[in-house]
């Protein structure tokens, strides 16, 4: 574990500069550039607020600003999810020729999604200023929010990426996976709209309620999240990459074989 | 300088999958409903290998195709982990497996350099330092800023070439990778490989060109599947390894 923690720091020069490449690479040669990675989250939430919006009878604009708070820590998770339990297979022809610790792909491949997050949040947040007014002193909190769900993202990815070496059907089950997790997760409703029932009380074990609730109350409702809040997205998010970590060190050694 | 390898009875061992990618219905059928599936096989890339190689020693490793040279080679670049037994090794290692493995094709020369440099373990001011000696070796200056997908294969290789013998390792590990260019690269590049080989403690090479093993190394070792078949000075193994080639084989 602290072996995986030298290495990251051995190999900063190197993540550093596979993260501008990801970066880079993304835009490089397109019109819009930068503009793409707004565009998607900008239709989903657009069409979202409109069609439930009307559905639950809100105010369209108090809840774009709901959604808007749903949407950016739901589309970090899921985006690191997807884009770094690939990170193994995508770069088996350089782990094939060259020694280099493995977990440095992962890493890359997740702060940048992480930056390409807190980017799109910024833009997102300036469209919606002209809606609604956001400013208050609980948005420092944000920055913080974004690390915490980054950290309970990569211990998950992390896994994800040495099993899908072993399974390679596991690049789309992550995905169908995570489009039917969207819908347990509060991000398009309220999660107290479910009322009372099991399927309330089974919902509410569901650890990225809590993440969310870190972007919303400080958007939303212009407050700091509790203490307690704070605490057990900490001991989450500390859990899984400890886990993550350890799962991949066990099972990184001997990668090499199955990829 | 006291760089060294020693390898001690080191297996590699591959399993051969029918299919390779063991698919998520494989292991549910194999793990659950206890349906067993092919036998599985075995194959040692590496069997029973021990190996000490000390400071100064040249190393040219000779065998038919797939006996394990590339393994070898793999085992003591610390690609592939042995399946049991031990290898270690002292003094930094620059491997040419395979030149320009990390490029990446969108990506300018400069970038490249970069990029490839932090990945065979440099740090910033390492690449800095060798940025404009590697760009001036390489030919490239006017192109060092272009991305390298519109490189000629022979630009391609000069950069790769350059970059990897800027690097001065203490072992030196090389699977048949001399230059391309025209005729002036190729004689030059001919010099800078001697240069970057005199320079290295240790060199272990592959080659099935038995010339220049004769010419670089100092020691020979004829691999034969996955083990030592003979080690020792190289006019003898040499000898002994065409002639077995030439009598068509075992």
């Amino acid at each position: 574990m602290i072996n995986a923690i030298q290495a990251i720091q051995k190999y900063q020069f190197l993540i550093r500069l596979l993260i501008r490449q990801q970066l880079v690479l993304r835009y490089r040669r397109t019109f819009f550039g930068y503009f793409w990675t707004l565009i998607n989250p900008l239709l989903t939430m657009g069409a979202s607020s409109i069609i439930f919006g009307t559905l639950f009878k809100a105010d369209i604009k108090t809840f774009a600003v709901y959604l808007f708070a749903g949407f950016i820590p739901w589309n970090c998770f899921n985006n690191i999810l997807i884009q770094t339990s690939n990170s193994l297979l995508a770069n088996e022809g350089l782990m094939k020729k060259i020694a280099c610790p493995k977990i440095v792909f992962p890493i890359s491949v997740s702060i940048s999604v992480l930056i390409d997050s807190f980017l799109s949040f910024i833009a997102l947040f300036l469209l919606m200023l002209l809606i609604q007014p956001l400013f208050s002193w609980a948005l420092v909190f944000i920055p913080i929010a974004f690390l915490l769900i980054y950290f309970f993202s990569i211990g998950i990815a992390l896994i994800l990426s040495i099993l899908t070496v072993y399974f390679r059907d596991l690049q789309y089950v992550v995905t169908i996976f995570l489009q039917v997790f969207f819908f347990f997760t509060p991000v398009v409703y309220r999660s107290d709209s479910l009322g009372s029932g099991l399927v309330a009380r089974l919902m509410s074990l569901n650890p990225l309620n809590i993440f969310i609730e870190l972007m919303r109350l400080p958007l939303v409702d212009h407050i700091f999240p509790d203490l307690s809040i704070i605490a057990t997205a900490l001991l989450l998010s500390i859990s899984s990459f400890i886990f993550g970590l350890y799962i991949f060190k066990k099972y990184e050694k001997t990668l090499i074989y199955r990829l | 300088m006291n760089s060294s390898i020693k390898i001690n009875n080191v297996f590699v061992r591959f399993k051969i999958y029918e299919n390779n990618n063991l698919s998520l219905k494989d292991f549910f059928s194999k793990n659950f409903l206890r349906k067993p599936s092919q036998q599985d096989r075995y194959f040692d890339a590496a069997n029973d290998i021990s190996l000490e190689i000390n400071p100064g020693e040249r190393i040219g490793i000779i065998g038919r195709n797939g006996a394990g040279k590339s393994t070898l080679l793999k085992l003591i670049c610390g690609i592939c982990p042995p399946s049991s037994g031990k290898v270690s090794v002292e003094g930094k290692i620059a491997s040419l497996l395979e030149l320009g493995a990390g490029f990446h094709p969108e990506f300018t020369g400069r970038e490249n350099l970069y990029l490839n440099g932090a990945i065979i373990g440099f740090t910033e001011q390492q690449v800095k330092k060798i940025e404009n000696e590697v760009i001036a070796f390489s030919e490239l200056d006017s192109f060092i800023d272009v991305p390298v997908k519109y490189y000629s294969s022979g630009m391609y290789m000069r950069l790769a070439f350059s970059l990897a013998t800027a690097i001065h390792p203490d072992i030196l590990i090389l699977d048949e990778v001399f230059a391309a260019g025209d005729i002036c690269f190729v004689e030059k590049a001919r010099l800078r490989m001697h240069e970057m080989i005199n320079k290295a403690n240790i060199l272990i090479m592959v080659s099935h060109d038995m010339d220049l093993v004769r010419e670089l190394a100092n020691r020979v070792i004829w691999i034969e599947s996955g083990r030592v078949h003979k080690s020792g000075d190289p006019k003898s193994v040499i000898d002994a390894f065409t002639k077995f080639m030439s009598n068509g084989n075992l």
